[in-house]
């Protein structure tokens, strides 16, 4: 089901103001975030945000097609190390 | 003999089925389709008069997204997926369920066929 239209992007509003200051002030510092469900906005292109993956903060750069997607997609929380029988075949 | 959108000859069906031969026509489309162009449901492809495959072709090219270039958006869209290296993309990249199901079991259609476990008989 997708979100009523009418409700707007859901955004949790500290990282508005979070937005704002990274632009007003110096460039190029990540800012560190922990709402992977926040919808990212057109404001927030061309900042570096690290998104919080329950371990570390995962440096994302927003680009213009990372609208309208939330940040937690850009932030696995799952490694995937692979099979021990993968491995072996794979050295074969 | 009708070719319509590209490389599609079906003869013998009757309309509506045979426009769903086309990539990207479906029941709905194909439906859709014959009643701008005013064809009866029991009409047959060879039975078509050359003007009303003309128009079938007019409004398929004007108002529909087929064949090559329905593939060629699917394909972008992956893509676009891809290379922003979002949780959907990467799924794609490693060919594996992208909406979420379960992968212990099953799955097999995006895994393709089951590969044997060295050292698991006994």
């Amino acid at each position: 089901m997708t979100r009523s239209v009418w409700k707007g992007p859901f955004v949790d509003g500290y990282l508005l103001k979070k937005a704002d200051k990274a632009r007003s002030s110096g460039r190029n510092e990540i800012i560190k975030i922990w709402s992977r469900r926040s919808t990212i906005l057109p404001q927030f292109v061309g900042l570096t945000f690290g998104v919080y993956n329950g371990q570390k903060f995962l440096p994302v750069l927003v680009t213009e097609n990372m609208i309208g997607h939330k940040f937690g997609e850009f932030s696995p929380t799952r490694t995937f190390y692979g099979h021990a029988a993968d491995k072996k075949a794979k050295r074969k | 003999m009708a070719r319509i959108a590209g490389v599609n000859i079906p003869t013998q069906k009757r309309v509506v089925i045979a426009l769903q031969y086309i990539h990207g026509i479906g029941p709905k489309l194909a439906g859709e389709i014959c009643g701008k162009v005013g064809i009866p449901a029991e009409r047959r492809v060879h039975q078509l008069t050359d003007d009303e495959v003309l128009r079938i072709r007019e409004v398929i090219d004007s108002d529909y997204r087929v064949e090559g270039d329905l593939r060629r958006e699917v394909a972008m869209n992956i893509k676009r997926l891809m290379d922003m290296a979002c949780y959907r993309g990467l799924r794609h990249r490693k060919g594996l369920p992208v909406r979420g199901q379960r992968t212990h079991t099953n799955a097999r259609t995006r895994k393709g066929p089951a590969k044997p476990i060295a050292g698991k008989k006994k």
